[in-house]
């Protein structure tokens, strides 16, 4: 099994402090009240806590922020054969006003991954966490550090101050292309700091309005992205939706499949079907993977996007609270997307190397150097 | 006495989980009895025992908050009851009723729950089963 969303993190921002700029160095430690602090959920609170009620470590400190207690909750006892981290806290840079602070931040935390997490386990991969504020800076960020073995991707969070198509971003998936990376847009920011409300009727007043309506941005951009012709423009570009699950997405490409055909014309550089665009473009992670009654209501659901697949990678989102079980979502789905879903897809999208072929599972077919 | 015992022999298991002074009042624990996990919890003094595999996707319920919960109430009013009653799953927070076992959001999907008293200091967990004659 490959996870593709794995929430590793610092416990406090302080411990990013050896890779900071030395020019952020005092703002990071005596900015505000008595330290800076990244926007975070205290808008929305998770009334039971927003991580598992199992995973604080033994030692103390946020969940996340310990290895061991990931490797003998995760790693070890779910087999994972690669762990996609993504950060936590982090991707609120971009929520920041101040550009030059977020770049820095997002700098330190790239370094403190590549330094101190990646080289701890093998099957750890990381992402790559540039601030959008100033995305010329954060191509530059990419081309420094992009090329690093154990990097796989570059992460953006959900929350923007427009949709993702817009011009302002290009300069990022010009550099994730010639690093040869995919973009991922994980839920974060949303109606924080400088971003506008989370929903499209502005502020919700409960967590659970919030959660579920998490989903909107990343519609927002799957649509932007399509319209701005961002794929017509860097063809060789993937983008990969981490942490909104999968089920909005058939109806939103019917109504776009629609709209385009008669409104092509406004948007001419987007050639293609919008629906068929998206399919050899972007990938899905399953978490939270919709829990309809019946496994048969959720693989209708799943039936409804041709090809898809070959679109969704399997994600446990540990160790937040909605965390989803590997044994159970890979029984939910149809037995032919099985090992597509669980491993194949996000081992094609990653260029991770091949399983080796044990004894035991000659058999399987499995493609090997 | 309902129809369905009648002709049926009732047995009861017993399972010495554990010293009632290593439970505390306020901590759980997960012991091995009956030939599967049970989490077992002191509330204030009451001794409570249920699976420990919330039924939704398995979750340690050992490691579940025991709390009151919001009562089902007119909108935008909060009224807090039950209290010590409400197991909290620790993974995706589905709440269940820490005494019969059944879930807060419907009251068919339950946990398994088991009686629990002390008897000399240990806390002995009793099973019963309705066995029909051979």
């Amino acid at each position: 099994m490959i996870d593709c969303d794995v929430h590793q993190t610092f416990n406090r921002l302080s411990d990013l402090l050896p890779w900071i700029d030395p020019a952020y160095r005092d703002y990071v430690l005596h900015a505000g009240f008595g330290g800076f602090e990244l926007p975070n959920y205290l808008t929305w609170m998770h009334p039971n806590g927003t991580t598992r009620g199992d995973a604080v470590p033994p030692e103390g400190g946020v969940p996340g922020s310990d290895y061991e207690t990931m490797r003998e909750q995760l790693l070890d006892p779910l087999d994972v054969e690669y762990a996609i981290l993504t950060g936590e806290d982090i991707l609120s840079v971009s929520s920041l006003p101040n550009p030059q602070v977020a770049a820095a931040v997002a700098a330190a935390y790239n370094r403190q991954l590549i330094d101190e997490w990646l080289p701890r386990d093998s099957r750890l991969k990381g992402s790559l966490v540039v601030a959008t504020q100033d995305a010329v800076r954060a191509a530059k960020e990419i081309r420094t550090l992009g090329g690093h073995t154990d990097i796989v991707q570059v992460l953006l969070p959900g929350a923007a101050t427009s949709g993702y198509g817009h011009l302002q971003y290009h300069p990022i998936y010009e550099a994730a292309v010639e690093t040869g990376l995919p973009v991922a847009m994980h839920v974060g920011g949303e109606g924080l700091g400088i971003n506008p409300p989370p929903t499209a009727t502005g502020y919700p007043i409960y967590y659970i309005e919030w959660h579920v309506l998490l989903i909107q941005c990343a519609m927002s951009h799957v649509v932007s992205l399509v319209c701005h012709g961002v794929f017509e423009k860097y063809p060789e570009l993937r983008v990969v939706m981490i942490e909104t699950g999968v089920a909005w997405l058939p109806t939103l490409l019917w109504r776009l499949d629609t709209d385009w055909k008669a409104l092509r014309s406004e948007v001419p550089w987007a050639k293609r079907l919008p629906s068929e665009t998206v399919r050899e473009h972007m990938r899905l992670t399953t978490q939270p993977l919709d829990e309809p009654d019946s496994r048969q209501e959720l693989k209708q659901a799943l039936g409804l996007v041709d090809g898809l697949e070959n679109m969704l990678m399997f994600a446990t989102d540990y160790p937040h609270w909605d965390f989803d079980r590997p044994d159970l979502v890979s029984r939910r789905l149809p037995t032919s997307w099985r090992e597509k879903v669980m491993s194949e897809n996000a081992r094609a999208l990653y260029g991770l190397p091949a399983k080796p072929i044990r004894a035991a599972a000659a058999g399987e077919g499995l493609a090997t150097s | 006495m309902s129809a369905r015992n009648v002709g049926a022999e009732a047995t009861t298991e017993r399972a010495v989980a554990l010293s009632l002074s290593d439970l505390p009042p306020g901590a759980s624990a997960v012991v091995e009895a009956f030939g599967t996990m049970v989490a077992v919890f002191n509330v204030e003094g009451r001794i409570f025992a249920v699976g420990n595999n919330c039924p939704h996707h398995g979750g340690p319920l050992c490691r579940g908050r025991v709390s009151g919960t919001h009562l089902p109430s007119r909108p935008h009013e909060y009224r807090y009851g039950r209290e010590g009653r409400v197991l909290v799953c620790p993974w995706h927070g589905r709440e269940f009723d820490i005494e019969s076992g059944q879930a807060l959001f419907d009251p068919s999907v339950r946990v398994k729950v088991y009686e629990a008293r002390v008897e000399d200091g240990q806390i002995v967990l009793t099973r019963r089963r309705n066995r029909s004659p051979s």
